[in-house]
Protein backbone atom coordinates (compact mmCIF):
# COMPACT_ATOMS: atom_id res chain seq x y z
CA UNK A 1 0.00 0.00 0.00
CA UNK A 2 1.49 3.47 -0.52
CA UNK A 3 -0.03 6.07 1.87
CA UNK A 4 0.67 10.02 1.22
CA UNK A 5 1.50 11.74 4.32
CA UNK A 6 1.13 15.80 4.81
CA UNK A 7 2.67 16.18 8.01
CA UNK A 8 3.12 19.70 9.96
CA UNK A 9 6.90 19.61 11.90
CA UNK A 10 6.25 22.38 13.91
CA UNK A 11 3.12 21.16 15.81
CA UNK A 12 3.65 17.43 15.13
CA UNK A 13 0.61 17.29 13.58
CA UNK A 14 -0.51 14.64 10.72
CA UNK A 15 -2.97 16.71 8.56
CA UNK A 16 -3.25 14.44 5.64
CA UNK A 17 -3.01 10.40 5.70
CA UNK A 18 -4.46 9.06 2.00
CA UNK A 19 -4.14 5.14 1.21
CA UNK A 20 -3.54 3.96 -2.36
CA UNK A 21 -3.61 0.20 -3.06
CA UNK A 22 -0.04 -0.63 -4.72
CA UNK A 23 -1.22 -0.58 -8.17
CA UNK A 24 -2.40 3.25 -7.72
CA UNK A 25 0.82 4.31 -7.76
CA UNK A 26 0.67 6.84 -10.04
CA UNK A 27 -2.97 8.25 -8.49
CA UNK A 28 -0.45 8.67 -5.21
CA UNK A 29 1.92 10.89 -7.35
CA UNK A 30 -0.48 12.78 -8.72
CA UNK A 31 -2.07 13.52 -5.62
CA UNK A 32 1.39 14.46 -3.56
CA UNK A 33 1.84 16.80 -6.70
CA UNK A 34 -1.62 18.62 -6.50
CA UNK A 35 -1.34 18.49 -2.83
CA UNK A 36 2.93 20.26 -2.98
CA UNK A 37 1.38 22.62 -5.71
CA UNK A 38 -1.84 23.95 -3.48
CA UNK A 39 0.56 24.26 -0.57
CA UNK A 40 2.95 25.98 -2.28
CA UNK A 41 0.34 28.41 -3.32
CA UNK A 42 -1.05 29.18 -0.15
CA UNK A 43 2.67 29.98 1.34
CA UNK A 44 2.27 26.50 3.48
CA UNK A 45 5.36 24.35 4.32
CA UNK A 46 4.32 21.12 5.20
CA UNK A 47 6.15 18.04 4.68
CA UNK A 48 4.36 15.72 1.85
CA UNK A 49 6.01 12.63 1.40
CA UNK A 50 4.79 8.83 0.17
CA UNK A 51 5.69 6.06 2.06
CA UNK A 52 5.12 2.44 0.96
CA UNK A 53 4.20 -0.31 3.86
CA UNK A 54 2.69 -4.08 3.70
CA UNK A 55 0.32 -2.17 5.49
CA UNK A 56 -0.52 0.57 8.48
CA UNK A 57 1.10 -1.00 11.46
CA UNK A 58 4.44 -1.63 9.04
CA UNK A 59 4.29 1.53 8.46
CA UNK A 60 3.59 3.31 12.04
CA UNK A 61 6.63 0.91 13.23
CA UNK A 62 9.05 2.59 10.85
CA UNK A 63 7.71 5.73 10.91
CA UNK A 64 6.38 6.57 14.13
CA UNK A 65 7.09 10.01 13.94
CA UNK A 66 4.36 10.95 11.97
CA UNK A 67 1.95 9.29 14.15
CA UNK A 68 3.40 9.74 17.69
CA UNK A 69 4.70 12.67 20.22
CA UNK A 70 7.84 12.54 21.76
CA UNK A 71 6.74 11.17 24.86
CA UNK A 72 5.38 7.99 23.47
CA UNK A 73 8.35 7.17 21.57
CA UNK A 74 10.28 7.45 25.20
CA UNK A 75 8.35 5.64 26.53
CA UNK A 76 8.32 2.76 23.71
CA UNK A 77 12.74 3.60 24.07
CA UNK A 78 12.22 3.07 27.69
CA UNK A 79 10.23 -0.44 26.70
CA UNK A 80 12.82 -2.00 24.36
CA UNK A 81 15.89 -1.10 26.37
CA UNK B 1 9.88 13.89 -19.42
CA UNK B 2 13.75 12.71 -18.89
CA UNK B 3 15.71 15.70 -17.36
CA UNK B 4 19.32 15.85 -18.29
CA UNK B 5 21.81 16.10 -15.46
CA UNK B 6 22.65 19.54 -15.85
CA UNK B 7 18.91 20.55 -15.84
CA UNK B 8 18.39 18.43 -12.23
CA UNK B 9 21.33 20.75 -11.24
CA UNK B 10 20.03 23.92 -12.00
CA UNK B 11 16.58 23.02 -10.57
CA UNK B 12 18.34 22.25 -7.15
CA UNK B 13 19.81 25.48 -7.47
CA UNK B 14 16.59 27.35 -7.43
CA UNK B 15 14.98 25.12 -4.78
CA UNK B 16 18.00 25.96 -2.57
CA UNK B 17 17.37 29.69 -3.23
CA UNK B 18 13.80 28.48 -1.21
CA UNK B 19 11.82 30.85 -3.78
CA UNK B 20 9.97 27.48 -5.42
CA UNK B 21 7.89 28.33 -8.35
CA UNK B 22 5.07 25.56 -9.58
CA UNK B 23 7.02 24.64 -12.74
CA UNK B 24 9.62 23.98 -10.27
CA UNK B 25 7.67 21.34 -8.39
CA UNK B 26 6.52 19.96 -11.42
CA UNK B 27 10.08 19.19 -12.66
CA UNK B 28 11.20 18.36 -9.16
CA UNK B 29 7.96 15.56 -9.27
CA UNK B 30 8.85 14.41 -12.92
CA UNK B 31 12.93 13.72 -11.59
CA UNK B 32 11.54 11.75 -8.32
CA UNK B 33 9.19 9.94 -10.76
CA UNK B 34 12.17 8.52 -12.50
CA UNK B 35 14.02 6.57 -9.80
CA UNK B 36 10.34 4.89 -9.29
CA UNK B 37 11.63 1.80 -11.64
CA UNK B 38 14.95 1.44 -9.55
CA UNK B 39 12.79 2.15 -6.43
CA UNK B 40 10.68 -0.52 -7.14
CA UNK B 41 12.93 -3.13 -8.18
CA UNK B 42 15.46 -2.70 -5.07
CA UNK B 43 11.97 -3.17 -2.96
CA UNK B 44 10.86 -6.07 -4.85
CA UNK B 45 14.65 -7.12 -4.13
CA UNK B 46 14.57 -7.23 -0.17
CA UNK B 47 11.04 -8.22 0.03
CA UNK B 48 10.77 -11.33 -2.61
CA UNK B 49 14.15 -12.74 -2.94
CA UNK B 50 15.45 -11.83 0.55
CA UNK B 51 12.77 -11.94 3.07
CA UNK B 52 12.79 -8.67 4.33
CA UNK B 53 10.30 -6.20 5.53
CA UNK B 54 10.93 -3.31 4.03
CA UNK B 55 9.38 0.33 4.32
CA UNK B 56 9.76 2.61 1.31
CA UNK B 57 9.85 6.04 0.87
CA UNK B 58 8.89 6.40 -2.93
CA UNK B 59 10.75 10.22 -2.69
CA UNK B 60 12.40 12.55 -0.47
CA UNK B 61 9.73 14.85 0.38
CA UNK B 62 10.06 18.52 -1.49
CA UNK B 63 10.73 20.08 1.82
CA UNK B 64 13.69 17.33 2.91
CA UNK B 65 15.44 17.66 -0.39
CA UNK B 66 15.44 21.91 0.02
CA UNK B 67 17.09 21.65 4.03
CA UNK B 68 19.63 18.95 2.53
CA UNK B 69 20.35 21.24 -0.48
CA UNK B 70 20.87 24.79 1.76
CA UNK B 71 22.46 22.39 4.57
CA UNK B 72 25.80 20.73 1.87
CA UNK B 73 26.64 21.62 -0.83
CA UNK B 74 25.84 18.72 -2.92
CA UNK B 75 24.35 19.57 -6.09
CA UNK B 76 20.72 17.73 -6.78
CA UNK B 77 22.07 14.90 -8.88
CA UNK B 78 24.30 14.19 -6.48
CA UNK B 79 21.88 13.12 -3.81
CA UNK B 80 21.80 9.39 -3.09
CA UNK B 81 18.36 9.15 -0.54
CA UNK B 82 15.83 10.53 -3.04
CA UNK B 83 14.38 7.03 -3.21
CA UNK B 84 14.91 4.70 -0.14
CA UNK B 85 13.58 2.29 2.04
CA UNK B 86 14.12 1.36 5.68
CA UNK B 87 14.55 -2.24 7.48
CA UNK B 88 14.37 -2.84 10.83
CA UNK B 89 16.27 -5.85 12.67
CA UNK B 90 15.77 -7.24 16.07
CA UNK B 91 19.47 -6.36 17.06
CA UNK B 92 23.12 -5.75 15.96
CA UNK B 93 23.45 -9.63 14.69
CA UNK B 94 20.78 -9.62 12.43
CA UNK B 95 21.47 -6.25 11.32
CA UNK B 96 24.66 -7.73 10.12
CA UNK B 97 23.56 -10.86 8.79
CA UNK B 98 21.06 -7.64 6.49
CA UNK B 99 23.97 -5.95 5.51
CA UNK B 100 25.66 -8.82 4.27
CA UNK B 101 23.02 -10.45 2.38
CA UNK B 102 22.03 -7.04 0.76
CA UNK B 103 25.31 -6.57 -0.08
CA UNK B 104 25.79 -10.36 -1.72
CA UNK B 105 22.42 -9.86 -3.58
CA UNK B 106 23.59 -6.53 -5.38
CA UNK B 107 27.29 -6.19 -5.46
CA UNK B 108 27.46 -2.69 -6.39
CA UNK B 109 26.82 -0.80 -2.87
CA UNK B 110 28.26 1.89 -1.20
CA UNK B 111 27.63 1.16 2.89
CA UNK B 112 27.63 3.85 5.33
CA UNK B 113 28.23 2.73 8.79
CA UNK B 114 27.57 5.14 11.56
CA UNK B 115 27.72 2.56 14.54
CA UNK B 116 31.29 3.07 15.41
CA UNK B 117 31.25 6.56 14.02
CA UNK B 118 27.98 7.98 14.90
CA UNK B 119 26.63 11.16 13.01
CA UNK B 120 25.65 13.72 16.19
CA UNK B 121 24.46 10.54 17.54
CA UNK B 122 22.98 8.89 15.07
CA UNK B 123 23.46 5.37 14.72
CA UNK B 124 21.98 3.12 11.65
CA UNK B 125 23.71 1.89 8.27
CA UNK B 126 23.37 3.19 5.09
CA UNK B 127 23.47 1.03 1.79
CA UNK B 128 23.63 3.25 -1.51
CA UNK B 129 22.45 0.48 -4.22
CA UNK B 130 23.45 1.97 -8.01
CA UNK B 131 20.91 1.24 -10.58
CA UNK B 132 22.34 3.45 -13.12
CA UNK B 133 21.96 6.40 -13.54
CA UNK B 134 20.13 6.40 -10.16
CA UNK B 135 21.42 5.35 -6.17
CA UNK B 136 18.19 3.90 -4.04
CA UNK B 137 19.34 3.89 -0.14
CA UNK B 138 18.56 1.05 2.29
CA UNK B 139 18.86 2.21 6.04
CA UNK B 140 19.36 -0.70 7.88
CA UNK B 141 18.61 -0.23 11.76
CA UNK B 142 18.28 -1.73 14.71
CA UNK B 143 14.93 -1.76 16.76
CA UNK B 144 16.98 0.16 19.44
CA UNK B 145 18.62 2.48 16.51
CA UNK B 146 15.34 2.79 15.34
CA UNK B 147 13.41 4.85 18.21
CA UNK B 148 16.66 6.37 18.68
CA UNK B 149 15.98 7.50 15.57
CA UNK B 150 12.50 8.58 15.63
CA UNK B 151 13.05 10.23 18.89
CA UNK B 152 15.39 12.44 17.34
CA UNK B 153 13.53 13.46 14.27
CA UNK B 154 10.58 14.26 16.65
CA UNK B 155 12.80 16.75 18.81
CA UNK B 156 14.28 17.95 15.69
CA UNK B 157 10.70 18.57 14.18
CA UNK B 158 9.54 20.66 17.67
CA UNK B 159 13.00 22.33 18.62
CA UNK B 160 14.62 22.45 15.17
CA UNK B 161 16.47 20.70 12.61
CA UNK B 162 20.13 21.80 14.23
CA UNK B 163 19.92 19.63 17.30
CA UNK B 164 20.35 17.08 14.76
CA UNK B 165 23.45 18.14 13.37
CA UNK B 166 25.06 19.21 16.41
CA UNK B 167 23.40 22.04 17.27
CA UNK B 168 20.09 23.24 18.59
CA UNK B 169 18.96 23.03 22.34
CA UNK B 170 21.69 22.52 24.88
CA UNK B 171 19.53 19.95 26.86
CA UNK B 172 18.02 18.06 23.74
CA UNK B 173 21.04 17.75 21.95
CA UNK B 174 22.75 16.05 25.11
CA UNK B 175 20.03 14.12 25.94
CA UNK B 176 19.78 12.24 22.67
CA UNK B 177 23.86 12.16 22.93
CA UNK B 178 23.92 10.52 26.20
CA UNK B 179 21.16 8.03 24.86
CA UNK B 180 22.66 7.43 21.86
CA UNK B 181 25.63 6.21 23.92
CA UNK B 182 24.12 4.15 25.99
CA UNK B 183 22.32 2.29 23.79
CA UNK B 184 25.46 2.16 21.55
CA UNK B 185 27.19 0.30 24.94
CA UNK B 186 24.31 -2.29 25.06
CA UNK B 187 24.79 -3.05 21.63
CA UNK B 188 28.17 -3.79 21.30
CA UNK B 189 28.11 -6.01 24.70
CA UNK B 190 25.27 -7.77 23.52
CA UNK B 191 27.49 -8.44 20.31
CA UNK B 192 29.70 -9.19 22.25
CA UNK B 193 27.50 -12.11 24.65
CA UNK B 194 26.59 -13.50 21.10
CA UNK B 195 29.99 -14.99 20.50
CA UNK B 196 28.86 -18.74 19.64
CA UNK B 197 32.54 -18.84 21.58
CA UNK B 198 30.41 -18.32 25.01
CA UNK B 199 28.28 -21.52 25.09
CA UNK B 200 27.05 -22.73 28.43
CA UNK B 201 29.85 -25.45 27.97
CA UNK B 202 33.04 -23.20 27.86
CA UNK B 203 31.40 -21.35 30.66
CA UNK B 204 31.57 -24.24 32.93
CA UNK B 205 34.77 -25.27 31.37
CA UNK B 206 36.85 -21.91 32.04
CA UNK B 207 36.11 -19.78 35.10
CA UNK B 208 37.69 -16.29 33.87
CA UNK B 209 35.70 -16.91 30.51
CA UNK B 210 32.39 -16.93 32.63
CA UNK B 211 33.66 -14.05 35.26
CA UNK B 212 34.03 -12.02 32.21
CA UNK B 213 30.31 -12.87 30.89
CA UNK B 214 29.47 -12.33 34.45
CA UNK B 215 30.83 -9.09 34.13
CA UNK B 216 29.95 -8.51 30.68
CA UNK B 217 25.90 -8.67 32.19
CA UNK B 218 26.84 -6.26 34.87
CA UNK B 219 27.97 -3.71 32.67
CA UNK B 220 25.26 -4.17 30.33
CA UNK B 221 22.60 -3.68 32.87
CA UNK B 222 24.43 -0.66 33.83
CA UNK B 223 23.87 0.83 30.97
CA UNK B 224 20.30 -0.16 30.65
CA UNK B 225 19.77 1.39 33.80
CA UNK B 226 21.44 4.29 32.61
CA UNK B 227 19.58 4.25 28.95
CA UNK B 228 15.91 3.88 30.73
CA UNK B 229 16.88 7.06 33.29
CA UNK B 230 17.34 8.90 30.12
CA UNK B 231 14.28 8.17 28.59
CA UNK B 232 12.49 8.76 31.45
CA UNK B 233 13.93 12.23 31.11
CA UNK B 234 12.64 12.73 27.89
CA UNK B 235 9.41 11.41 28.98
CA UNK B 236 8.98 13.85 31.82
CA UNK B 237 10.65 16.95 29.49
CA UNK B 238 8.72 16.58 26.27
CA UNK B 239 5.21 16.22 26.84
CA UNK B 240 3.27 16.88 23.60
CA UNK B 241 3.78 20.98 22.23
CA UNK B 242 0.80 23.60 22.18
CA UNK B 243 -1.59 23.22 19.66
Amino acid sequence: MFYLIEYHRERGRLVRFDVFPTERRPDAEAARLDLELSLNAAGVSHEVVILEAADEDALRRTHRRYFDDARTIALAGRAAV
Amino acid sequence: MRLSRSQVDRLGERLRGGNISDDDLRLLDAYRQSFAEPYAEVLAVLRDELGLAPTGRLAKSTKSIVEKLERETARLSQMQDIAGCRVITADVEEQDRTIQAIHARFGDVTVVDRRARPSSGYRAVHMIVAIEPHRVEIQVRTALQQLWAELSETLADRFGIAVKYGGGDDVVRELLGATSESVAEIEAIDAALADPDLSPAALARYPKLAARVTGLRAERQLHIDQARALFTRAIANFSAPDP
